[in-house]
Formats: structure tokens, C-alpha cells, sequence
């Protein structure tokens, strides 16, 4: 696997690495921060990471295009907010099965995703985007959207869940 | 679903990285001693992956790959593994059995020998540790002092000489840690606040806090978010919107010099 060829200083499969989640890495990261150079950079530094920390992903409890993503939103959300890695990537362990880093099982899987987004009522939808992607905390979203924060809390756990049973009815 | 419910809140707030400081502390000593907490934390993240993964679809520019692949040549080569070739097991040494035990003996109390060497070692060590969490207690308690709301700060100037507007900035490259002190700085007009630049040798002036002095004129920047190894040719103030500025947008009212 690539990245216990990593553990071992392998360039080429850090490489190939790059070849294969960059774009799930970048793609995060611009949709946080809204500016290819900001996103570029979180690029650099994740990879950068797994590059000194390999050890960090735990290959048995989840896939690494999963915890790539997580790793890159929350290190752009640091970044937007200008502050320091507030948890270690030693201790974020995602559950996330399938490796959907490219095939076909990955478009079926993206489809479904993005479908499940697209069939949420729109307030919900609303309220995933603006704490996953713009980084408001449920205060400043009940705040913007005058909703009770006890609604905001339901909508985003709600919706978190809705698509965890898009990919295991 | 957690069967905490109590914690339910906080794990959705952790893993989307909402907590304080404190909170965060607090929920992660539960987390240690929680297999159930834990099993919801790391489905959140996967739901949160999955979130996530729907944004896909960009690509990077081609340079960030040459310059990820420069960056890692210049790293510290790990120290790569050698397995060596194990040999086949033999049994010519079934004839000489009491000379195994002989050795064996021998190795029982050279391993003996060491234990009672490793023992002194972790006594050391540990009184090592006391030494170094006592200077720690005594860096924080410092750090308080001089953080506090109370704390009286007196500066010497002439006499006939009005206090100047002043700034101190403590900054260890290596990890990026910066401390800053300003006293006498002039009220700010509404809507406005100070920001701290660390200005680089090289390249654009890097963002180091946001401030606003109290009534006496007196405020603190504690280790803002800087990258750590930025080599800092000075530190400046510009007069910049309340929420701060990425980029500089007003001449600097000071400008710091090495001291």
C-alpha cells in the first residue's frame, strides 16, 4: 500500500499519492476558503503531513480519501479562522468505508451523495454548508438564520445522518 | 447515537471543531475512558467525509505538485528499515544443551545487570520531569502575571517626557511562538482595531493578531496562528477594520527594531 511505502521514505509513492487524492484535498479546501492560492497551501501542508506523520492514518478504521477530506476541511476551517491545528492528525479517526478516491464504486457513491444534498429541504442543506464549509458555529447560524440554535443542532446532526444511510440503508 | 446523551452536543460541536479550549480538554478525558463516545465521534467524521467528498471535483494547478515534490526532497530522509534475511533454524546445538543453559544463564543476569541500569535511568528521568513541570508551573504562573486584567504595569520614561505609544514583541522562530505587550496605544476609531504584522525577509507581511488596547492603553497578543520557521526581518502595527485585514491596508503607525 502506498502509504506504509511512505513509511519508509518512498518518494514515487508519495507521487502517486499526490496523483490520486490531490484532487479531493484541493477541492475541499478551495470550497472552504474560496481562493486557489489559501487552498493550494492546505494542499501542501496535508500532504506534507502524512509525508513526516504517515503512521497517522489508521488504514484499519476507515478510508484514506475519508480522513483526507476531514483532515483538509478542518485544516482550511484553521485557516480561515487564522488560528493554530486546534486536534493532531494522530487523533482524528474517521469512519468512512469505501476508498472513494476514483472508479466507478466512487461516482455511484458521489451520485448518491450529492443527490441525498440535493433532496434535503434547503434549510437544512443551509445549515450543513454554512457549519461544514463556511465554519459558523450553530450560534452564528441561528444568529443569521433567527432560527432557534435547538433547531440548528437537530438540522445539522439530522442531516449528517441522512447521508450516512444514503451509502448504508 | 451516543449512549451518552449528555455528550451527544459536544461530539458533533468537537468533530466540527466548535469547542473551546476547555471544553475541548474536558471532552477528550471522557473520550479516553469512552468506547461508545468514540464510536459516534468517528462516524460523525465519516458522515462528515462523505459531506465533504460531495465538494470534489477541482483539480490542483500543476505547480503544486513540483511544489510538494521539492518540498519533500528537502526533508530529513527517514531512517529507512532493513530487514535482515532470517537464517534457517538449526538443531546442532541439541548436543550441547548445557552449554545453552550455561549461556542462557549468563544472559539472565547480564538482562538483570541492565534492568537495575534502566531503573536508575527512569529514576533520573523522572526527577528530570518534576524539575521541568516545576519551570513549567512557573512559565504559566509568569504568563498569568503578566496576562492579567489586574496586573499594574509602570514604565520609566523622563520625566518631562509624555509615555510614548509601545510595543514588545517576544518571537522564537523555530516554533513560531509569538508574545507581544503594547502599552500607551492611542484610542482607535470606532470600527477599527490594531493588527500585528510579522514583516519576513522575504515575501508578504504575515498577519500576527488583532487588538484592541483597554481604557489604559495596555493589550496583549498571545501566540497567534504564525507558521512556524518564518524568519522575522521586524515587527509592525497598522490601524485596520475590527475583523482584521490579510493584507496591510494602512501605512504602519510603528515599526519595531530588533532588540
Amino acid at each position: 500500500m502506498m502509504v506504509s511505502a511512505i513509511r519508509s521514505g518512498d518518494e514515487q509513492a508519495m507521487a502517486e499519492l499526490y496523483s490520486r487524492y490531490s484532487g479531493v484535498i484541493y477541492s475541499v479546501a478551495l470550497r472552504v476558503l474560496g481562493e486557489t492560492a489559501a487552498a493550494e497551501d492546505v494542499l501542501q501542508e496535508v500532504f506534507m503531513q502524512l509525508w513526516r506523520n504517515p503512521d497517522a492514518f489508521d488504514a484499519s478504521r476507515g478510508s484514506l480519501a475519508g480522513w483526507l477530506a476531514v483532515i483538509a476541511r478542518n485544516r482550511a476551517i484553521d485557516a480561515l479562522r487564522k488560528r493554530r491545528p486546534e486536534v493532531d492528525i494522530d487523533d482524528v479517526v474517521v469512519s468512512c468505508e469505501p476508498d472513494m478516491a476514483r472508479g466507478a464504486d466512487w461516482s455511484r457513491a458521489l451520485d448518491k451523495i450529492r443527490g441525498a444534498l440535493t433532496s434535503m429541504p434547503p434549510l437544512q442543506r443551509a445549515a450543513l454548508d454554512m457549519a461544514f464549509f463556511e465554519g459558523l458555529s450553530h450560534t452564528e447560524i441561528a444568529e443569521k438564520t433567527g432560527e432557534p440554535l435547538g433547531t440548528i443542532k437537530t438540522r445539522i446532526r439530522t442531516g449528517l445522518l441522512a447521508l450516512r444511510k444514503v451509502l448504508n440503508p | 447515537m451516543s449512549v451518552h446523551e449528555q455528550f451527544a452536543d459536544d461530539i458533533l460541536l468537537y468533530a466540527l471543531g466548535e469547542l473551546t479550549s476547555a471544553q475541548r480538554a474536558e471532552l477528550e478525558k471522557h473520550l479516553q475512558t469512552c468506547v461508545d463516545c468514540r464510536h459516534d465521534l468517528e462516524q460523525l467524521r465519516g458522515d462528515m467525509a462523505l459531506l465533504a467528498l460531495s465538494a470534489t471535483g477541482a483539480e490542483p494547478p500543476l505547480r503544486s505538485r513540483e511544489r510538494l515534490m521539492s518540498a519533500i526532497a528537502k526533508e530529513p530522509r527517514r531512517a529507512q528499515l532493513v530487514q535482515r534475511p532470517q537464517p534457517q533454524r538449526r538443531v546442532w546445538w541439541r548436543p550441547f544443551a548445557w552449554a545453552a543453559g550455561a549461556a542462557a544463564a549468563i544472559v539472565i543476569m547480564l538482562l538483570l545487570h541492565q534492568n537495575a541500569n534502566l531503573q536508575r535511568s527512569i529514576a533520573g528521568l523522572e526527577a528530570d520531569s518534576t524539575v521541568q513541570q516545576q519551570q513549567l508551573t512557573q512559565a504559566k504562573d509568569m504568563m498569568a502575571s503578566l496576562t492579567s486584567a489586574d496586573a499594574e504595569h509602570f514604565i520609566l520614561v523622563g520625566s518631562k517626557t509624555p509615555p510614548q505609544p509601545q510595543g514588545k514583541a517576544i518571537y522564537v522562530r523555530r516554533s513560531g511562538t509569538l508574545v507581544f505587550l503594547a502599552n500607551n496605544m492611542p484610542a482607535l476609531p470606532p470600527q477599527k482595531a490594531y493588527e500585528l504584522w510579522l514583516i519576513p525577509t522575504a515575501g508578504a507581511p504575515i498577519p500576527a493578531g488583532v487588538f484592541k488596547p483597554g481604557a489604559s492603553g495596555n493589550a496583549t497578543v498571545i501566540n497567534p496562528p504564525l507558521p512556524a520557521g518564518i524568519e522575522a526581518k521586524t515587527f509592525a502595527i497598522t490601524v485596520e477594520p475590527e475583523a482584521g485585514s490579510a493584507v496591510p491596508t494602512s501605512q504602519p503607525i510603528m515599526v519595531a527594531a530588533q532588540s
